[in-house]
């Protein structure tokens, strides 16, 4: 899995070497919609490991398992701030604590899909020199106790992404390569 | 013109309905609504500039569509809170004329400055929820850009500061100069009355009194409420932008106020206000 994540970083670089020497503060056309690729990769990787971790029938330590992976996605000190339409008041939650929440949760049955819509924002700039966007996705979550009581909620989720020009050795020369790592996330309830 | 403006509002709709319904369709059923709500600000900045295609891919400016004037008048007819009667049918058409008569010149910068951001905060004071209003607008740093806090507001630090200028009041004597001012110990006696000794003048600067507090450790956030964005990049027009949770098509960050400015005297007087100035 590392290995492919690091190959698809390497294509991401490859694809839009002609214009990294020519220009260092912006982002060209096609770079960006690399990066967007490989940013829309991440977040699909977190829509499938929270939909595992939030599965009933997922054992404990498998959960663990992927929890560790899901929290590689993120960059350090990662949180998760949830609002509710009955509760606008916004709960901050590390990454790490939302998972184990969401396995907790007192359900028999979990069905966590996704919608096909996605929006990414354009890539700003920030102080250091790393570049910070947007990815909006949205969830739909059903919940079922055994007296077959139900709850359901479709939640929108603005997830932030980190894209970094990083460097490796390889066979002697050095590569550069774009990264992209996941940052806070704001979990909102929608009225859908 | 209403029914027109109607009809091609109706259009948008089921423009936005049909194309969304063809290409995805998933299990999760209509999902067109999403797609006319705009999900980010930097969406809304998008549509407003025509910079976007109805699924959300962005235009460069080699694409022909890029800040079409044609697809900027489609956006701008669903950039609106249509809940808001305050924002007249009129107003409105106004508003997207004056845009698209300069199109060039009615772009909005995001680093363009002449817009800012009003955050709605809890923090917790001595124990006690407290609202805080914080204004923060984008500044260069560095390589990049940051957001900062420009300037903040707490109605319950007003109370501090309150003094009833009608009456004589406490007072330094003018000859208190004399005596190296020792009568000052006696208007620090009673913390009441500190504000009677100030300049007529004085404004308070909340936000000094908060960082203060924050560094003592008194001042601990808790969360954000709400947060709207002032626009005053659109001369002669100041409008506000805010994020619509609802059901729906007219849904995500819409202009929720537009107030068309005679001149810059009105503008100082709408940030005056915004920014809760008392004088």
């Amino acid at each position: 899995m590392i290995k492919i994540k690091f190959l698809s970083a390497l294509l991401v670089s490859l694809c839009t070497l002609g214009s990294l020497s020519a220009q260092t503060d912006n982002i060209s056309p096609a770079r960006k919609q690399a990066i967007d690729s490989l940013a829309l990769e991440k977040v699909r990787d977190l829509s499938k490991y929270i939909s595992i971790i939030g599965n009933k029938k997922t054992q404990y330590s498998e959960a663990n398992r992927v929890m560790d992976r899901a929290e590689e996605l993120f960059a350090p000190e990662s949180e998760m701030g949830v609002s509710a339409l009955t509760k606008k008041e916004v709960t901050y939650y590390r990454v790490r604590k939302y998972f184990e929440h969401l396995m907790a949760l007192n359900y028999d049955k979990v069905n966590i899909k996704w919608y096909n819509i996605h929006y990414i924002s354009d890539l700003e700039r920030q102080p250091d020199g790393r570049y910070v966007g947007v990815v909006t996705i949205y969830q739909r979550f059903e919940g079922e106790s055994e007296g077959g009581l139900k709850y359901k909620d479709t939640t929108k989720k603005d997830i932030t992404i980190y894209v970094e020009r990083k460097k490796t050795q390889m066979q002697g020369r050095t590569v550069e390569f774009w990264d992209v790592l996941l940052g806070d996330i704001r979990v909102t309830e929608t009225s859908e | 013109m209403k029914w027109a403006l109607f009809l091609l509002l109706m259009f948008i709709i089921i423009f936005f309905s049909v194309s969304a319904c063809a290409q995805i369709g998933g299990d999760l059923g209509d999902e067109s609504k999403l797609y006319a709500e705009s999900k980010q600000v930097n969406q809304f900045f998008r549509r407003f500039n025509g910079e976007e295609d109805e699924k959300g891919n962005r235009y460069y400016p080699t694409d022909k569509e890029y800040r079409n004037v044609k697809l900027r008048k489609k956006y701008l007819g669903i950039l609106f809170d249509e809940s808001n009667t305050g924002i007249t049918r009129p107003l409105k058409k106004e508003f997207a004329e004056n845009v698209l008569d300069k199109p060039e010149l009615s772009i909005l910068d995001f680093h363009g400055g002449n817009w800012f951001a009003e955050v709605n905060t809890t923090f917790q004071v001595n124990g006690t929820d407290r609202l805080i209003t914080l204004y923060m607008e984008l500044e260069k740093n560095h390589l990049g850009y940051k957001w900062v806090i420009q300037k903040a507001h707490a109605d319950w630090l007003d109370a501090y500061y309150l003094r009833d200028t009608t009456k004589v009041g406490r007072f330094l004597h003018p000859m208190s100069h004399e005596l190296d001012f020792m009568n000052l110990r006696k208007a620090f006696a009673h913390s009441d009355s500190i504000s009677q000794f100030t300049v007529k003048d004085f404004k308070p600067d909340h936000l000094s009194v908060l960082m203060y507090e924050a560094k003592k450790g008194n001042l601990k956030f808790k969360s954000v409420g709400s947060v709207r964005f002032h626009f005053f990049q659109i001369k002669g027009w100041y409008f506000e932008l805010y994020d619509f949770n609802r059901s729906g098509y007219n849904t995500g960050w819409l202009i929720s106020n537009l107030v068309k400015l005679k001149d810059d005297s009105e503008k100082e007087i709408i940030k005056r206000y915004l920014y809760h100035a008392t004088n």
